[in-house]
């Protein structure tokens, strides 16, 4: 449940936060990019330090970190099988690709932590996606904590009666696990009838051209964003 | 009278935080009495649920203890303590799942183990209880939300817990359904359980609780009769709860010298008289007041 | 009348009988018409004809006449209404699509096309009003109950509608917040003549603004009219809070009492007045000045 939980987007004020979305889309592209690119363990960790410099000034370098922190075992993972069962013998290559792993984990996370669904709606928009899509994708994340909520509902009520979902054998467990299903299907269809019906009520659907309150509009400073991430861009290539 | 010696659910200093790091409980200590009604309540947000979880395991202290006939909530699993806490949540669609009613009644005397003749006279006693027999074959889905929220404590009453906890049961339910779970919560009295009802309604209350746990903001600011403490203007207005309708009347009453300090009655049938009397002897040139 | 519906019936897609039965109704601009009757009567499957969610969403077959707005909704797809007729669900959770409160009152106005001046207008005014300015960046799951619901009802009262629906706006809220709401509610009546049409349960909660009360029965409409007339003839199917219980009985002993509406301050007031009355006639009866 913990990682529904992580979908409730929490707004802060900083500056990261006032950037652009399409800024933040960049920023974490490029660092993906480079990670991808660079071969070398210093280049890896110098964007893992970038991602994590980034999200301490975006006030989230304690969520980053538990991100980097989760991506551990596969990335422990990813290097044992590169070394056991690798092209390469050396202990660079495995080490490379394990670092990658969290560095692509980290830089594409950094964008989710910071954008609200309502801009990612904003930026899918201005990529000329059609209202529909973006409102789904709007909607989607919207929903999820509120199903994490569900599901924790539907388990709580359950295990008040008898279901044990602690112990007993993996099969058993999944098993028990099944039960939920059913409760959790039949809530999660009408809810969705329901928001459906909301929606109409205020006039989706309608043939009229939709007007926008919000649009993205680039500020100077996110100018400045773009200059100095080129400039970082060019420094790591140069490096 | 209710005395410590028969006390059933022991909240001791709870606090609880939520994962997301909301502080729900701050410090709450009650005590439950065995065969008591008691009705927690405290406007939206207050930590009325938050506190009852508690009492089946679903949520464990973050700090302080819940003992529930002594055993410590911290070490038993959330089954093995629904034996002894029955739970009716709120909300009817969260919870059923079974092809027919029979089924879903069956269900937690299954996951509990009793042999198959046993759960078959059980179900039929609770179904016969909630008046669902007759439906036995239907599917849960099937039913009207009054009967839902039936068959939810159905499935609970069939296993026989000692201590049942209604959250929220009038909400949403029309007139007729209200009078139905007030009959069933005099029932539930009449068997000797130990009945916790979370709740807003006031009305509801005053006519069928012992006592009443008033929480505001995490934490329990007054236990004690209705009589007492539903008639405390200032207690109310500080966990923001409404004063029954006649305790609002009577406060203003009170003001124009009509009824005495202190004199309260919540049902109709018991004030008509009183006032009656004051009205015809104002008119007689009588004193105010009774 | 802004919505008049004559010898209007319905029944659900592939079903036999008829939800609602011979249903006819009219309404003015400014009533706050109550609207109850037992659950699974039909109220809710009426609340969704106004819009047209009943026939376009649901299908099934409406018969009869109507008009809402000047308009069939059988003709106009619900779209159309939405700058007629505002629609609050009970769960407000299900009716907030964004994660900010600002583009949440937006959204409704960006459907109806708005130049983006007008919208950010109406969004600053209805932040003011609605007592949102604070709260214009947060998510749904950063907002109280009662919170949700006001930002629920102003995101619709954005576009404008001359008649708003209501259906069991207050169900999961505490007393003290749903008469809030219902207070909210009842101020757009009387300031801008908004039609309002409330389905709730507790009456405690919502006679206080009702101008009018309707009663449905198995589809039909059993009784229509003054609030506290309609529950002294239908209180078997709807309940009767106490505070009127208390006016029979003061009345059936002969106690002349003139109650303006049906709330406890009200029915207090006119008990004190009744006193003075008697009172100073017992007093002109001794013949001591007055």
């Amino acid at each position: 449940m913990e990682a529904l939980r992580a979908f409730r987007f929490k707004r802060e004020n900083t500056v990261i936060d006032r950037a652009d979305p399409r800024v933040r889309a960049l920023l974490s592209v490029s660092l993906a990019a480079l990670s991808l690119y660079a071969q070398s363990i210093e280049k890896q960790l110098l964007i893992i330090l970038t991602a994590l410099a980034v999200a301490a000034a975006a006030r989230r370098l304690k969520r980053l970190a538990g991100v980097i922190k989760a991506a551990l075992p596969l990335s422990a993972m990813i290097f044992a099988l590169n070394w056991l069962f690798g092209p390469g013998t050396g202990l660079v290559q495995p080490l490379v690709l394990a670092l990658r792993f969290l560095a692509l984990s980290a830089s594409l996370s950094l964008f989710f932590m910071t954008t609200s669904p309502d801009e990612l709606s904003l930026l899918l928009e201005s990529m000329r996606l059609p209202r529909e899509y973006s409102m789904l994708v709007t909607m989607s994340f919207r929903f999820v904590p509120t199903l994490a909520l569900d599901v924790e509902a539907v388990m709580h009520a359950l295990q008040s009666r008898g279901l044990e979902l602690e112990r007993g054998s993996i099969t058993r467990r999944v098993k028990n696990y099944l039960y939920l299903m059913v409760p959790l299907i039949v809530h999660e269809v009408r809810r969705s009838l329901m928001a459906a019906e909301a929606l109409e009520a205020r006039g989706f659907g309608s043939p009229r051209k939709p007007s926008r309150y919000r649009e993205l509009r680039a500020k100077t400073s996110d100018y400045l964003f773009i200059a100095l991430l080129a400039a970082y861009i060019v420094l790591f290539l140069a490096l | 009278m209710l005395h410590e010696g028969n006390v059933v659910v022991q909240v001791r200093d709870l606090y609880y935080t939520y994962p997301g790091g909301i502080e729900a409980l701050k410090g709450v200590n009650l005590e439950v009495y065995q065969g008591e009604v008691l009705a927690i309540m405290g406007e939206n947000g207050a930590g009325k649920t938050t506190l009852v979880k508690h009492f089946n395991g679903i949520l464990k202290p973050t700090r302080g203890q819940v003992l529930v006939k002594g055993i410590d909530t911290r070490h038993a699993s959330v089954a093995e303590l629904s034996r002894i806490v029955g739970f009716v949540f709120q909300n009817p669609d969260h919870q059923l799942f079974a092809d027919t009613v029979y089924e879903e009644v069956a269900f937690a005397l299954r996951n509990f183990g009793y042999p198959e003749h046993v759960i078959e006279s059980r179900v039929k006693w609770a179904l016969n209880l909630m008046d669902l027999w007759k439906y036995r074959t239907r599917s849960p889905f099937s039913l009207s939300v009054g009967e839902r929220k039936r068959l939810t404590i159905a499935s609970v009453l069939a296993y026989d817990p000692e201590i049942i906890v209604l959250d929220e049961p009038t909400a949403g339910q029309d007139h007729l359904q209200k009078e139905k779970i007030s009959e069933i919560i005099h029932l539930l009295r009449l068997m000797g359980k130990t009945v916790v009802i979370v709740t807003h309604d006031v009305e509801f209350v005053t006519e069928h609780v012992d006592r009443v746990a008033v929480m505001a903001r995490g934490k329990i600011l007054a236990v004690g009769p209705p009589q007492r403490v539903l008639c405390d203007p200032q207690l109310l207005r500080e966990a923001r709860l409404v004063a029954p309708q006649l305790v609002k009347l009577s406060l203003i009453l009170r003001r124009h010298g009509i009824l005495n300090e202190g004199e309260y009655e919540w049902r109709a049938d018991k004030l008509a008289p009183k006032l009656i009397k004051v009205l015809r002897s104002g008119a007689d040139g009588g004193s105010p007041g009774i | 009348m802004i919505v008049r519906m004559s010898r209007l019936s319905y029944r659900y897609p592939g079903s036999e009988d008829w939800v609602l039965k011979d249903v006819n109704f009219e309404a003015d601009a400014g009533e706050f018409v109550l609207l109850v009757g037992p659950s699974g009567c039909g109220k809710s499957t009426f609340a969704r004809v106004f819009n047209g969610l009943i026939p376009h969403f649901y299908g099934g077959e409406l018969v009869g006449e109507i008009e809402v707005c000047g308009m069939d909704p059988r003709e106009h797809p619900t779209y159309e209404f939405a700058e007629c007729v505002g629609f609050v669900f009970q769960n407000p959770e299900n009716q907030l699509f964004f994660t900010s409160v600002e583009r949440e009152l937006a959204f409704g106005l960006e459907n109806l096309g708005l130049p983006r001046e007008e919208i950010s207008r109406r969004v600053e005014q209805a932040l003011r009003e609605y007592q949102l300015a604070e709260l214009r960046d947060r998510s749904p799951y950063e907002l109280s109950g009662g919170q949700q619901q006001r930002l629920a009802i102003a995101s619709v009262m954005v576009m404008q509608p001359k008649i708003l629906v209501l259906d069991e706006p207050t169900a999961n809220l505490d007393p003290f917040t749903a008469v809030r709401i219902l207070a909210l509610v009842r101020r757009k009546t009387i300031e801008e003549g908004v039609t309002a049409i409330v389905i709730e349960h507790r009456l405690e909660v919502a006679l206080p603004f009702a101008t009018r009360m309707v009663v449905m029965v198995n589809g039909q409409i059993v009784d229509d009219g003054n609030p506290a007339e309609v529950i002294a003839r239908q209180k078997h199917v709807v309940g009767r809070p106490q505070a009127l219980e208390l006016v029979e009985r003061l009345i059936q002993a002969g106690l002349s009492l003139e109650v303006e509406k049906p709330s406890p301050e009200h029915i207090a007031l006119s008990i004190a007045r009744a006193y003075k009355v008697g009172e100073h006639a017992a007093r002109r009866k001794r013949g001591s000045p007055g």
